[in-house]
């Protein structure tokens, strides 16, 4: 391979652990010189003096902030999130526990809306100026303006409480236990504790693919090669789907690879209407409670992943784009 | 000469003029004395709690007409809880400090609290005032020998003359302002549960360890499925993890004794406490109990159990064996624990509080904790799983969902319901749909309107609403270190601005009582009935202040009264 590129990525790796550090140190501080001691979670009439130091003492808390700082990046190399204030048990388990749930929950519904996002969208350049395109685009944009926990509540009210067709709440039914991952996703229990949830997010984010994927069509039907197309007597079908859409569908694909960055964060939202345990309330209730390692572990992994997923991106645009880590490098950025 | 007096005349009328201006303002600072400092009081925000929100905005309209220069302000809970527990004694805010003046707070029921002892001692007693539960700061020598003397006493009848003197210091000295015992409304589907079964104790409603273990089904459905609005902190026997956690280990784990619907502590996991004097007590075992996994329950768990807590390692629970001194085992079914001094709350606040634990179990996770920085508070239920001998057995915890306990069919007396669950439902709306279709059979937690409830319980026959009032109280405290709040007269001026009916009748909808002590009207026989009251008057505050020497300036500001 070329050094330009070795170079290039070597230096987007740097860039990538800098921003991590920066970050790192960020979420230390932020949660430090918030308002609010961590021990107002603990407040009861049987608590002393001596148990408030104790409890000081047992979470690093007297010691001076830079010894703090200090401990906590050495941690954190050492792979450690450390343990959570209130939960007791380590941050790297809490998270673990949510983790899948939301994952089930936003990488479901990212299809779902692509899926129907992409077609809508051919759909509505197919019929443009037309009243079914009029109709359709309304639609979309109120799903996309109207608040997400409104139309959950409307689901939950129409759905659940009065056809009473899904259950309201949670990912399975009150006092199941499933043994294992595997059970679990292969109930169909589970499946219909997730359609509500699913839609309401689904509904929500199918705009931006629908919208994009529209304006993408119609700028790409009037280039030549369409044109060319047309002439040379190709139906309009086979051109919107063959060769128009092809074309139309990657900036739609950038947007998703995005929106799943985003979406390891969880949708607190959602996962409060539907009582769904993800990683968003978990995020949330660390914030809320001050329990600082909970709250900076898991901001750190969604930056992790985050970072990750835009180093491989820059990668992969190194690989695909010659001009990048080339001499040329200062133009084509 | 003459020349002098005539040119120095002016000049000296002048300054007579001035000496006896001087004077007559002088005279006027006689009169009144400086203006009363501006006031910041302190509540939760709207979102968080509109009822204390309301609450502390009427009154504080109220304290404007006394003359007062108040400003409400609502904080984050993060940030208020902060100021008013950790900066208590620093200068208030309205001076510049980061301390505080005066503030909304609230007390809530829970079961040992149905003895006074508790809020008695912890809430004024001198020796709390610096870190303790006495936060509004109140120190008074004779309010600390009578809350000293009441824990001692053994004579129930004298005990209850000094709880009713140490109720009148604290009405006289008003370091509160009280506003109502809120009932917290409660739904159970009454077609899944038979009414009969659900006990309604004193002062903490239907919400109980009696309720929990007696309702019996009337058909097929026979899970107890209720809710919570905050996820489970974590379930440990030697953690206080918040309301609903406690729920769980006091269902998993059995206590010696229990407090009855009655607030008397009677014997359970003991089959009989007996009183040698007022510092032994022989405590005899239940026979046949059995933990969860199968062991038998024995006198060196019992030992074991109570001596935990004074290890270090259970600092939460500290408090409820602190004066246990010894414990002395007689035979294999027999215990004597000794005393340091007489304790009245001993069965409530301590038989009756901690969970017993399996030694084999806990035993070497205790003995390796020894040796760390971390406490058995930290223990998650992986590493301490949740085996105790209680009527219920605990199954599963799904982080963020759901907790899951069995029935115990093997205990000594054990519930009516096959099994108990708590949902984590953080979307109010969504648990009042789910009481509605029978997802949930007991609403436990609401946050909302009460008259919702009343609502829905209205328009459903198979759903009964249950509120009766809580040992638990709102009311405002003042930081009595500091002006303008370490005067008594302006307490109690302020204390006949708060117009408590109307506030139980307009905010909190008639789902409370209207509160004149710490101690609840729900427990009768230690709340005293002929104590002070404030009524609701403005020209009775304003009279209390002008008795006081009190003055108002020309834009009717209050001002102290002269030195």
């Amino acid at each position: 391979m070329r050094r330009g590129l070795w170079l290039y990525i070597g230096g987007r790796l740097l860039q990538s652990l800098l921003v991590l550090w920066v970050v790192v140190t960020i979420l230390f501080l932020l949660f430090r010189l918030a308002p609010g001691n961590p021990l107002t979670a603990y407040i009861d009439t049987t608590f002393g003096e001596e148990q408030q130091t104790a409890l000081m003492a047992r979470f690093g808390l007297d010691r001076p902030l830079h010894e703090q700082y200090l401990i906590y990046l050495g941690n954190l190399l050492r792979g450690d999130l450390g343990d959570s204030f209130r939960y007791g048990g380590t941050v790297v388990d809490q998270i673990m526990e949510v983790l899948p749930n939301t994952l089930y929950l936003t990488l479901t519904s990212l299809v779902a809306a692509y899926l129907v996002g992409v077609i809508g969208g051919i759909f509505m350049a197919a019929r443009r100026g037309t009243r079914t395109e009029k109709v359709g685009i309304i639609f979309t944009l109120m799903t996309r303006a109207a608040p997400e926990f409104w139309i959950g509540m409307i689901l939950l009210a129409v759905f659940a409480f009065k056809l009473r067709w899904f259950p309201s709440s949670g990912t399975a039914a009150a006092g199941t236990i499933y043994s294992s991952e595997i059970e679990k996703l292969l109930s169909p229990d589970f499946w219909q504790h997730m359609i509500l949830p699913t839609f309401t997010l689904a509904l929500y984010l199918h705009g931006l693919p629908l919208l994009l994927m529209r304006s993408n069509m119609l700028e790409v039907m009037d280039q030549d090669f369409i044109t060319m197309g047309r002439l040379a007597g190709y139906s309009e079908r086979r051109l919107m789907i063959r060769h128009a859409a092809r074309n139309a569908l990657l900036p739609v694909m950038t947007a998703l690879t995005l929106g799943v960055g985003y979406s390891i964060g969880g949708n607190v939202v959602i996962e409060n209407v539907f009582a769904w345990p993800g990683l968003g309330r978990l995020l949330v209730r660390a914030v809320t409670t001050s329990d600082y390692p909970l709250a900076q572990g898991a901001f750190f992994i969604i930056a992790v992943i985050i970072v990750i997923l835009n180093f491989f991106a820059d990668v992969v645009y190194g690989l695909l784009d010659p001009r990048v880590g080339s001499s040329d490098q200062a133009k084509a950025s | 000469m003459m020349k002098w007096q005539r040119s120095y005349k002016p000049l000296l009328s002048v300054l007579v003029l001035a000496v006896v201006l001087l004077g007559l303002t002088s005279v006027a600072f006689a009169q009144s004395g400086a203006p009363v400092d501006p006031i910041v009081v302190l509540s939760n925000t709207q979102a968080e709690d509109p009822i204390e929100f309301e609450t502390t905005r009427l009154l504080v309209e109220n304290m404007r007409q006394l003359g007062l220069q108040v400003e409400h302000k609502a904080v984050p809970w993060a940030q208020y809880s902060d100021t008013v527990w950790f900066n208590r004694l620093e200068t208030p805010e309205a001076e510049g400090g980061t301390g505080w003046q005066m503030t909304a707070w609230r007390m809530v029921a829970r079961p040992e609290r149905m003895d006074p002892d508790e809020f008695v001692f912890n809430l004024f007693h001198s020796s709390t005032a610096e870190s303790g539960y006495n936060f509004v700061g109140y120190i008074n020598p004779a309010y600390d020998a009578l809350a000293e003397a009441q824990r001692g006493e053994t004579n129930q009848d004298a005990r209850r003359e000094e709880i009713f003197q140490a109720q009148e210091l604290i009405a006289n000295d008003v370091p509160y302002i009280y506003v109502a015992h809120p009932s917290l409304p409660q739904l159970v589907r009454t077609d899944i549960w038979d009414p009969e079964s659900i006990v309604d104790a004193q002062g903490i409603g239907i919400q109980n360890f009696w309720t929990w273990t007696g309702m019996t089904p009337l058909g097929d459905q026979k899970t107890i499925i209720t809710n919570t609005g905050d996820d489970l902190i974590s379930i440990n026997p030697l953690y206080i993890a918040g309301d609903a956690p406690s729920r769980i280990t006091e269902l998993v784990w059995d206590r010696l004794m229990r407090i009855g619907a009655d607030g008397l502590a009677q014997p359970w996991a003991a089959e009989s406490v007996e009183w040698e004097d007022e510092t032994n007590v022989i405590i005899k075992l239940r026979s046949g109990m059995m933990w969860h996994d199968g062991e038998p329950v024995t006198v060196d768990d019992v030992k074991f159990s109570f001596e935990v807590p004074n290890s270090g390692e259970s600092p939460m629970y500290a408090p409820f064996t602190r004066r246990i001194t010894n414990i002395e085992i007689l035979d294999d079914s027999t215990l004597r624990f000794t005393l340091n001094e007489p304790w009245v709350a001993f069965e409530v606040a301590s038989l009756a509080k901690v969970n017993l634990i399996p030694k084999h179990i806990w035993e070497p996770l205790i003995t390796d904790l020894m040796t760390k920085e971390d406490n058995a508070e930290g223990l998650t239920i992986d590493q301490a799983p949740a085996i105790g001998s209680g009527p219920f057995k605990f199954v599963d915890w799904k982080e963020g969902e759901t907790a899951i306990l069995e029935a115990n069919k093997e205990h000594f007396s054990p519930p009516k319901a096959d099994g108990w669950v708590i949902k984590i439902l953080p979307n109010q709306e969504s648990a009042l749909g789910q009481i509605q279709t029978g997802e949930l059979n007991f609403l436990r937690e609401w946050e909302g309107d009460s008259q919702v409830l009343q609502e829905v319980a209205d328009a459903d026959p198979n759903i009964t609403l249950y509120a009766s009032p809580d040992l638990g109280f709102r009311f405002f405290a003042f930081n009595l270190r500091f002006p303008p709040f370490d005067n008594v007269a302006l307490r109690q001026a302020v204390a006949h601005v708060m117009p408590k009916d109307s506030i139980v009748k307009n905010i909190f909808k008639g789902f409370a009582v209207p509160a004149d002590s710490y101690v609840s009207k729900a427990i009768d026989y230690w709340h005293d009935p002929n104590l002070p009251q404030y009524n609701f008057s403005i020209d009775e505050g304003r009279q209390v202040l002008t008795d006081a020497g009190f003055t108002w300036d020309a834009e009717g500001m209050l001002h102290y009264p002269a030195q």
